[in-house]
């Protein structure tokens, strides 16, 4: 009968595209997440193979996990929380990535004249702006003496830290992230992805191209969202390259009028006022993590400066909402509608 | 109840297939297309009323229709901790990292995922 | 209507009820799977007595156990009885238009689909204004949809087959 011919074709051309989806060979994206670092990681990767990209991807998640097993300032068992116990009592030998990492935060801080600072512990952890609790000024000025990089002593031959002053605390928060996306782009390449993305949190790295051969477009969020509508202020085109932001956005409360955010002046203690967010885009995430907080202590104009004598681009949006660039962003950036 | 299978129409038989296969298809696509969220968004009424971020331990209460819902953000996930309808689906769904819960009574759903506008805006990720 | 009609549809109906209620005090452990058994109810109507019948008999079946329930005009009951609707309209062209192709248990597969497909629309353009949700949840809808529409007709067809046997002269067609 003429019905059932023609359900029949139908049923075998269902079949026959169903089947074919199964064998096609393109590369193609594939993401995933994990809670990791006491945040969100996500990573991207450009594959043929489902099964090769989800065990790279799994493999880079096992290296953050690890390297953040190191650096964990909140738990006791990491070799940070170690570094920290022996402040002022004696050196501690640790891995080759907690002393990169130092190191690295020691550079930033020396490029920055001290406008990021990784002793700044013993004043980040004054604050609780989740409970919204703000330490008195007399708090805040007993802890200042103890914030200063320069008394972090590095053997690099021994491979060991040492915190000269007793009660110092390290807090690595200010670069890991960046750090951590480094470590895990390195693993993915080394495990033959060409191309990628990887997210911690805010701390994005880039590699190679997407499967239609553009590169990959990343948004920076509006540091002042009134809606669902305007997350993104801006976005931009990364060609291997790492971008970072800090905002006055991320931890804060609000109290008698005033925003009190977690990125404090070190030799203050009190947050910077003067950006609403920094944007930083360099080639490594260590870098870009640390000098977006460098930056926005220093200001628009003095990070503007800095990111382009360190060969960077940079975006800060002041405490106006006026948008600084450097000059190697002009081009690139896409500012979205109504800004 | 034999005779009737026996009964059963050619096409009786290939609607069945079909529908059982697209399904299935369906059910695996679905999953891997849900993009794992890094954002809560609470709806109430058709209107989005909060949107979290996913990795931020937090209580939620939310009113309703039928009083207070209780919504718990820990370690990644989501659920529905109390609430007072009178089929407890939305709590009986337990924890959940990606997807959705939905309470109908009290007009509430809670999506865990990443923005839709980035994936229609072209965006691969948000620095911020 | 005729008396003997009207009879006909309160008798429906009352079993019709009577399923529906006897399915709800049933333990659940999974949420959503109700296997919906008052469907039977329609679909024997449907084909025994006619659309009308069948129609009424939905229809009253969904608003009084609504009320009886207590979510009557709520958001479950305009599902309920949107999906009621839409699989006894579905169902009756079919068996109109493909009267040799479908047998009894294709039939109930085919209201079981639109059944859902209509309960999935209303959900997204009246509750959840998120397409996404709605996708996410329609696959595995649409299977436990399939299994019950096969339970429901197969247990139909025995129905049918049996009344048919019992009254073979009384059963007239009311279209």
């Amino acid at each position: 009968m003429p019905n059932y011919k023609l359900l029949m074709s139908l049923t075998l051309c269902l079949c026959v595209m169903l089947l074919s989806s199964c064998f096609s060979n393109k590369p193609l994206t594939y993401k995933k997440s994990k809670a990791l670092l006491d945040t969100f990681v996500t990573i991207t990767v450009v594959n043929e193979s489902r099964e090769k990209a989800d065990a790279a991807i799994e493999n880079a998640f096992n290296v953050i996990e690890k390297y953040g097993d190191l650096i964990n300032f909140f738990s006791d068992k990491s070799e940070l929380s170690d570094i920290n116990r022996n402040a002022g009592i004696h050196e501690v030998r640790v891995s080759p990535e907690t002393l990169d990492t130092i190191e690295k935060a020691i550079y930033v801080s020396e490029k920055s004249g001290g406008a990021f600072d990784p002793t700044i512990g013993p004043e980040i952890k004054l604050w609780d702006f989740l409970n919204k609790i703000k330490p008195s000024d007399a708090d805040i000025r007993k802890n200042l003496p103890l914030v200063n990089y320069k008394n972090i002593i590095i053997d690099k031959g021994k491979s060991t830290v040492f915190l000269k002053k007793k009660d110092m605390l390290l807090d690595l928060g200010g670069i890991a992230k960046g750090y951590a996306a480094d470590l895990a782009v390195l693993d993915l390449k080394e495990k033959g992805i060409n191309a990628g993305l990887v997210a911690v949190a805010g701390d994005v790295r880039a590699f190679g191209l997407k499967p239609d051969k553009k590169p990959w477009v990343v948004g920076i969020k509006n540091p002042r969202q009134k809606s669902n509508d305007d997350e993104i202020i801006a976005r931009i085109p990364l060609s291997n390259k790492a971008i970072s932001t800090s905002g006055d956005y991320e931890r804060f409360f609000v109290m008698d009028g005033q925003r009190f955010h977690h990125l404090l002046i070190p030799q203050t203690g009190y947050p910077a006022y003067t950006c609403q967010s920094v944007t930083v885009i360099a080639d490594k995430g260590v870098m870009t993590d640390g000098f977006d907080n460098a930056m926005f202590v220093l200001g628009p104009e003095k990070g503007i400066e800095l990111a382009t004598k360190m060969g960077m681009d940079a975006m800060i949006i002041d405490n106006k909402g006026d948008i600084h660039t450097t000059a190697g962003l002009q081009g690139k950036l896409t500012i979205e509608r109504d800004h | 109840m034999k005779e009737t299978i026996k009964n059963t129409t050619l096409a009786d038989r290939l609607l069945f297939i079909l529908l059982i296969s697209v399904s299935i298809a369906g059910i695996f696509i679905s999953r891997d297309a849900l993009s794992q969220g890094s954002n809560v968004i609470i709806e109430i009424d058709g209107k989005p009323a909060y949107t979290l971020p996913l990795y931020e331990n937090r209580l939620v209460p939310v009113g309703g229709p039928y009083g207070i819902t209780l919504i718990e953000i820990q370690g990644g996930k989501v659920r529905v901790k109390q609430a007072h309808c009178r089929n407890q689906i939305c709590v009986r769904e337990g924890w959940i990292s990606k997807g959705v819960i939905v309470c109908l009574p009290n007009k509430l759903v809670i999506i865990v995922g990443g923005s839709k506008k980035d994936k229609q805006q072209g965006i691969d990720a948000i620095t911020g | 209507m005729q008396l003997q009609d009207k009879h006909r549809v309160a008798i429906l109906s009352a079993y019709a009820l009577a399923l529906h209620g006897f399915e709800s005090l049933l333990p659940t452990p999974i949420p959503w799977l109700k296997p919906g058994l008052a469907n039977i109810i329609t679909l024997v109507a449907l084909i025994l007595y006619g659309f009308r019948t069948a129609l009424l008999v939905t229809l009253i079946r969904v608003v009084l156990a609504s009320i009886f329930i207590g979510t009557f005009l709520g958001p479950a009951f305009i599902l309920s009885a949107g999906g009621g609707i839409a699989s006894v309209i579905a169902m009756g062209l079919s068996i109109k238009l493909f009267k040799n192709l479908f047998g009894t248990v294709g039939i109930s597969l085919i209201g079981a689909l639109f059944h859902n497909t209509a309960q999935l629309s209303l959900a997204y353009f009246l509750f959840i204004q998120r397409i996404e949700a709605v996708l996410i949840i329609s696959p595995l809808i649409v299977l436990l949809g399939s299994v019950t529409g096969i339970v429901n007709g197969i247990i139909s067809d025995t129905l049918i087959k049996n009344l048919l046997k019992k009254d073979g002269k009384k059963i007239q067609n009311v279209t």
